[in-house]
């Protein structure tokens, strides 16, 4: 049976446009990627990740800005995605049909699209200005109170695709709840709530406005979480604003690291979240 | 058959004396029981007496409440809200409906298995010992035991026996019925109820289940739902016959399909509705 020519011309248009969106799409990323390799090319050296930042006019490299970034990701991480994993297992299991975690997951909704300056200037209020100092703990503080509702959210979703049948058999074994929930749901949904903690993370990494009120900068190596910290992004934000000629390569390199890790970080949950798939 | 002439449908008035009228004493003494999905009334007023080690099969057309019914004898209903039953369920002489009656023990007396296999996804080994440690406190070697045991009462030992460490996603539909089974009697229930247990299943594994529902009705109570007629009629040695949420009439299979006292029954048996 012959298509009719509308259609044919329907279906060109349609495919030609859809490859044009994603094409649209991803020249942004190549772009980026292209102009803070390019830009940043004379700073990718060995050098940036051994050699702390630099005052205007010498040379030198990201250390202690990869090392806080690192360090309060990390640290943001461990208070974010525990909190967020049981806040989600709560609106997914135990309250699923309670009025309670209908107000919690609404306000969770809130707290996702939340700017993120204002989280930073939340903490600057708690922390900040109650401990007297910038600290990479409030830093890390921001971050975690930035991953959480993102958290909360895909485990929520993420226990709520496994089907009822799952939670049948496990509690026709006569388990209790929070053994049905450990052993059989979380495992049925671990590549799913791992990609929601690493979407999170890949969040994380590049948020600037909360760092900026809470774990300030540091021009130097510093370990101590209780004081001002260096990090990637408010090294960006403050190089590429500078005059000098050095801190802009940094800038751009600092960008391409970046931007580089975000990407590899939404690649392996790709992976994951396939492999998730074929198990 | 001389047995089934009588007590075909069982009054409350015949319960409380002699709860299976002729064979073996009940394991499960249904009365006055209704449920309801928030307003829907799913089960009007059932009384039936599941007599202990034998095949009691339940069938009827779609939404007739025979999956409720198995639904209220585990309680697995009250996952969900607005779901509730009224009456009574006695087992081993407790009326399990109670508020204060423990769901662990109700469940550890009564498997179940569904319609679609349920296999957690972890290995095979896991899947049987699943509960085991929740109830007992086992040695390895022993768990090792009751697996092995199970898995050979479920007729999948010889299948797996070599691959217990394997994930058991990786069995097929019907080896992983029979897990499930295997996974339900490692606990040593007394009853197992079947919800349409092979209507997922190609023949092949539903001829393997039935035959291992034969096997397993010596030492378990086994009540299944299936809208299988000849499945029921293969498998079962008493039928209930349900029908908008009422028992319609309760008897030996081979009365039941060969000479039903309702016509209701005969209806339904001769494929006029259903």
């Amino acid at each position: 049976m012959a298509i009719p020519a509308r259609r044919r011309v329907a279906d060109v248009a349609a495919f030609t446009f859809a490859t044009a969106a994603t094409v649209f799409g991803l020249i942004w990323l190549a772009w980026i990627l292209w102009t803070t390799l390019q830009e940043g090319a004379a700073a990718l050296t060995p050098t940036l990740f051994r050699e702390m930042t630099p005052p205007p006019g010498a040379s030198g490299g990201l250390l202690n800005a990869f090392y806080g970034s690192a360090v309060m990701i990390l640290l943001g991480l461990f208070i974010g995605a525990p909190i967020g994993v049981a806040a989600g297992t709560y609106l997914a299991e135990h309250g699923r049909y309670t009025r309670l975690a209908a107000v919690v997951s609404f306000i969770n909704d809130i707290l996702l699209s939340a700017p993120s300056i204002i989280i930073g200037l939340f903490i600057y209020q708690l922390v900040v200005r109650t401990a007297g100092h910038f600290s990479g703990y409030a830093g890390a503080l921001a971050l975690g109170m930035i991953l959480l509702p993102i958290v909360v959210r895909t485990t929520d979703e993420a226990l709520r695709l496994v089907p009822d049948q799952m939670r049948e058999a496990g509690f026709a074994l006569g388990l209790p709840r929070w053994r049905v929930t450990r052993q059989v749901l979380y495992k049925a949904a671990l590549s799913a709530i791992l990609t929601g903690i690493l979407l999170g993370v890949a969040r994380i990494a590049g948020e600037t406005a909360p760092l900026l009120f809470t774990a300030l900068n540091n021009q130097f190596w510093s370990s101590d979480l209780n004081g001002p910290l260096a990090n990637v992004p408010v090294v960006i934000f403050q190089y590429a604003m500078s005059p000098y000629d050095e801190w802009h390569t940094l800038a751009w390199a600092g960008a391409f690291i970046l931007t580089a890790f975000v990407l590899l970080l939404n690649i392996s949950v790709r992976l994951l979240a396939r492999r998730g798939k074929h198990k | 058959m001389n047995e089934t002439s009588s007590a075909l449908r069982i009054r409350p008035a015949d319960m409380s004396a002699a709860p299976a009228s002729n064979s073996a004493p009940a394991a499960i003494g249904i009365r006055n029981l209704d449920f309801f999905y928030g307003k829907a009334h799913a089960l009007k007023d059932v009384n039936m007496a599941v007599p202990a080690n034998s095949v009691t099969a339940i069938i009827g057309p779609s939404g007739c409440g025979k999956s409720t019914l198995l639904r209220t004898i585990n309680r697995i209903y009250e996952m969900y809200p607005d779901q509730y039953a009224t009456g009574e369920i006695a087992i081993d002489g407790r009326n399990v409906l109670e508020r204060g009656y423990p769901l662990s023990d109700l469940r550890r007396l009564v498997g179940m298995v569904f319609q679609k296999p349920t296999p957690f996804p972890s290995s095979i080994r896991a899947n049987v010992a699943f509960a085991l440690n929740y109830y007992e406190r086992m040695s390895r070697s022993e768990i090792a035991d009751r697996v092995e045991d199970a898995l050979r009462q479920a007729a999948l030992w010889d299948e797996v026996k070599d691959k217990l460490n394997q994930s058991a996603l990786s069995l097929s539909g019907g080896q992983q019925q029979r897990l499930c089974i295997a996974r339900a009697i490692a606990v040593r229930p007394e009853i197992l109820l079947l919800d349409e247990a092979t209507s997922a299943l190609d023949p092949i594994s539903t001829a393997k289940v039935e035959e291992l529902i034969h096997e397993l009705s010596e030492r378990f109570t086994i009540v299944i739902v299936t809208h299988n007629m000849q499945q029921a009629a293969r498998v079962s040695k008493r039928t209930a016959f349900f029908h908008l949420g009422e028992l319609i009439e309760f008897g030996s299979t081979s009365e039941i399909f060969t000479n039903p006292r309702e016509q209701r029954t005969r209806d339904y048996i001769t494929g006029r509705y259903g």
